[in-house]
């Protein structure tokens, strides 16, 4: 167990890493802090939060508040809302509108995860996907202005016992949450001597990527591993993101911390095939586990899973964005999360260990111009539109990827899981 | 008390929270607000206020360290910013009629050693902010309640390690609040009976003035016409009638705003905003505290009094016997919802609406030409103790003992 005041340092030092490389706020902006599926921050993260609001405050922030979430709320309703079953229409509404009003500001929002993935685990299903469907319907504005980079915006995590628990359920309970903080620092570089410098040079390296992609245009990726034999196209115009974004407001803000990953959106009419999940998904409270999904002209037409089955058919089903993919991301198997070589049970984390694709929602500034487009202008380009946006792991090191050009020539991108190209 | 023993007694508490201090109904939402460590009693509130047909429960969470943090590393020049969802989010609440309850554990000290200047102006923004929200006093079944917090438990019991203070502190709160009644409900019922029989005696005598002394003290607060003593119970404008504050020991009404005269001591500190104002007098003229002196905190006593207008003037006086079972206990709270029934108190600033016959519907104009007080600060603090004698003055100029000893002087 690391002595106190070496943890009070880390904390610290990732709390400026988040501020300056994440959120890269700027002075005379206000920081809303928060954690959507929790319906705000769980408590554990208490002392992380402390130390980000100094360093905003630091930075010049002019306001900095945190709202806070109790996941055993959520579950005390799920089991004894004595209510109409109507009632679970009910939301936070001024969780919407304190967020709206950040944006429209344009000041910063930042998510910290610490959710325990098994937070409604054993709860009726029913009442899970309602309370679900809900908080989408309400969360609804807010993912539009995220996935078009309205302002600055940054998700990252903090340990808490119940994750940690379930990441290390071996360990003493102390022991499992020093050692999820570990892991924390060590994937956000936060134990590195200067996080901030280390994160400029990742950031590079990841660009290289991105740039080889976005010159090769590719028009569609297949990828063939045990279970997985699957086409993915994608749309004119797509653009291959890494790291950094530049939002809105002005700022260049890296989005998520950690992050290993190169990604664009497929275009929503083109998957065939079946792809086989590789990690299980922590979805709305819920573990989903092996399972997995099949394509037709880009739309889910089966699911199948060992466990919470009906989670997974209730996320497709809850629109017709929900049926289709809205994110394509690539993660080699040796990246340094993957490396650890054990599950977080946490997607900010997971998706940096493996290739991914997400169900749902396609982020506008994945497409040239889509932040200027109408819905159904971003639809007709292939972009997908939907309450939704779940990605899953479907990496492996014995996962292949060809990129297929417009003429259908194949090259390798992806073999045994690792880039298959120099840059 | 073993963990097992806590947990049914914080049922019991959550319980009369539900039952006696809001009077929950079904089909109504319910607003909560406490800080981080007020965790146990949210649950096991929610948890009842669901059972009671409640059809949504939203808990809103504040960590009062994240206030300290702000003071210590915010530009200055920031401190009066107050975003305005901070508003509209208790707007939508009581726009819809829903219940609220308010959970008061915070530390006393918090803001030690804080610029009081800085505080001030912090707490004045906040309060000018909130402003708007006043037109919804009383609209819905609304409650006060605490629940035994590290930081606060070590300031009232600083001798003791802060688990035990804590624990300590938690029987204080169940003991006072009649959690260890058999019947913790019925035994409410039977309090507020008698709470409101000292509240139609008062009513019924219409004094012009009270008279206090007692060391230190040598006060005159006039009464107006058409004071309305009120005592334990709320009829609510949602049509719910609950017990606003629990523990409530007092009964208490709107002082003239501009009849007050004289001297007053305090007789216990005062915990305002963070800060402690300890072993302090205001002087009276036509309503008016004309000086104030205190051996600690009389910087941040004058800001308070400063606030606006009238934070110099009075808005509610309240009558507690130096017995109360509060008082009994023999110890300083340092939480104005403990320490204002164990003894009499006035606040400074606002007056409630209800405490004027009809002042819930009289304009601004005429509830202040009846006597009431709009101020944004509305702070008590205590003036009772053994020693003090109070009189009622009758309409006629004769005096009628209301309080001898600190004891109530009259049998209802």
């Amino acid at each position: 167990m690391a002595p106190k005041k070496q943890h009070q340092e880390l904390l610290k030092k990732y709390a400026e890493a988040v501020v300056k490389v994440g959120l890269n706020l700027r002075a005379g902006q206000r920081l809303i802090i928060t954690n959507a599926i929790a319906r705000g921050v769980p408590p554990a993260a208490r002392r992380f939060v402390h130390e980000v609001t100094k360093a905003a405050y630091a930075a010049g922030a002019r306001y900095v508040e945190t709202i806070w979430g109790d996941e055993e709320m959520l579950r005390i309703r799920i089991r004894l809302q004595n209510a109409p079953s109507d009632s679970f229409g009910e939301y936070p509404k001024f969780h919407i509108s304190a967020i709206m009003d950040m944006i429209q500001n344009g000041d910063a929002l930042l998510s910290i995860s610490a959710n325990d993935p098994d937070a409604l685990k054993g709860l009726d299903t029913e009442r899970i996907g309602a309370m679900q469907k809900t908080h989408l319907e309400n969360y609804k504005e807010v993912g539009a202005q995220v996935s078009r980079n309205a302002i600055n915006w940054c998700v990252v995590a903090a340990a808490s016992p119940a994750w940690a628990a379930k990441m290390f359920p071996d360990l003493k309970p102390g022991e499992a949450e020093e050692k999820l903080w570990q892991a924390i620092f060590e994937t956000t570089r936060a134990d590195q001597p200067d996080p901030v410098a280390s994160w400029k040079e990742h950031i590079q390296n990841l660009k290289k990527r991105s740039g080889y992609l976005q010159a090769k245009k590719y028009s569609a990726l297949h990828y063939r591993g045990p279970g997985t034999d699957f086409t993915l196209g994608l749309p004119n115009g797509h653009k291959w993101i890494s790291a950094q974004a530049l939002a809105e407001n002005g700022v260049i803000f890296t989005a998520n911390m950690p992050t290993e990953e190169t990604f664009t959106l497929p275009d929503r009419h083109r998957a065939e095939g079946t792809v086989a999940a590789t990690f299980p998904l922590s979805y709305g409270g819920s573990l989903i586990e092996d399972f997995n999904v099949t394509f037709e002209n880009g739309r889910i037409i089966k699911v199948n899973a060992k466990k919470n089955e009906a989670i997974l058919q209730q996320l497709v089903d809850t629109d017709e964005g929900s049926t289709r993919l809205g994110e394509v991301a690539l993660v080699p198997a040796s990246s340094p999360i993957a490396k650890r070589g054990h599950l977080f049970y946490n997607t900010l984390f997971d998706e940096n260990a493996s290739c991914h694709i997400a169900i749902g929602r396609a982020y506008r500034f994945t497409l040239t111009g889509g932040e200027e487009l109408t819905d159904e202008e971003f639809i007709a380009a292939g972009g997908n539109v939907s309450l939704n946006h779940v990605d899953f792991m479907i990496g492996s090191p014995e996962m292949d990827i060809d990129g297929v050009t417009d003429d259908g020539t194949r090259e390798p991108v992806m073999r045994s899981g690792e880039w298959a190209f120099d840059a | 008390m073993t963990e097992s023993e806590f947990y049914q007694l914080l049922s019991k508490y959550a319980d009369v929270v539900v039952r006696v201090g809001l009077n929950l109904r079904k089909g109504q939402r319910l607003l909560l607000r406490g800080i981080l460590d007020d965790a146990p009693l949210m649950r096991k509130v929610t948890e009842r206020a669901y059972k009671a047909g409640a059809v949504y429960v939203e808990p809103i969470y504040t960590d009062e360290q994240i206030a300290r943090i702000r003071f210590e590393h915010a530009d200055p020049e920031s401190i009066t910013e107050v975003p305005d969802w901070i508003v509209t989010r208790y707007e939508e609440y009581y726009k819809r009629m829903d219940a609220e309850l308010a959970i008061s554990s915070y530390d006393p000290e918090l803001l030690a050693g804080i610029d009081p200047d800085l505080i001030a102006m912090n707490r004045k923004a906040l309060m000018q902010k909130m402003e708007p929200l006043r037109k919804y006093e009383n609209t819905t079944n609304w409650c006060v309640v605490a629940t035994a917090t590290p930081a606060w438990a070590k300031k009232v019991f600083p001798n003791l390690p802060v688990k035990e203070a804590q624990e300590k502190l938690w029987e204080e709160i169940f003991a006072s609040c009649r959690i260890y009644e058999a019947d913790p409900v019925a035994a409410w019922n039977e309090h507020c009976a008698k709470l409101q029989r000292y509240r139609d005696y008062l009513n019924a005598q219409k004094f012009t003035a009270l008279h206090y002394t007692g060391p230190g003290t040598d006060l005159t607060i006039g009464l107006p016409e058409k004071q309305q003593w009120q005592g334990a119970q709320t009829e609510f404008k949602n049509g719910i009638t609950a017990v606003p504050n629990l523990p409530t020991e007092e009964v208490f009404t709107t002082p003239h705003a501009e009849k007050v005269n004289g001297t007053v001591k305090s007789t216990m500190p005062l915990n305002y905003g963070g800060v402690l104002i300890e072993d302090f007098s205001l002087a009276f003229e036509n309503g008016r505290a004309v000086n104030v002196s205190a051996k600690k905190g009389e910087e941040t006593l004058k800001k308070l009094i400063e606030t606006d207008e009238n934070a110099s003037r009075l808005g509610e006086v309240a009558l507690v016997p130096n017995s109360s079972p509060i008082s009994q206990r023999k110890i300083l709270f340092y939480n104005t919802l403990f320490d204002e029934n164990a003894s009499c108190h006035i606040a400074i600033g606002n007056s409630y609406r209800d405490t004027i016959v009809g002042g819930e519907d009289m304009t601004e104009e005429e509830f202040a030409a009846c006597g009431g007080n709009k101020s944004l600060v509305h702070t008590d603090f205590m003036i009772g103790s053994d020693q003090l004698d109070i009189d009622g003055i009758n309409p006629d100029g004769s005096h009628t003992p209301v309080f001898r000893a600190g004891e109530w002087a009259v049998n209802v």
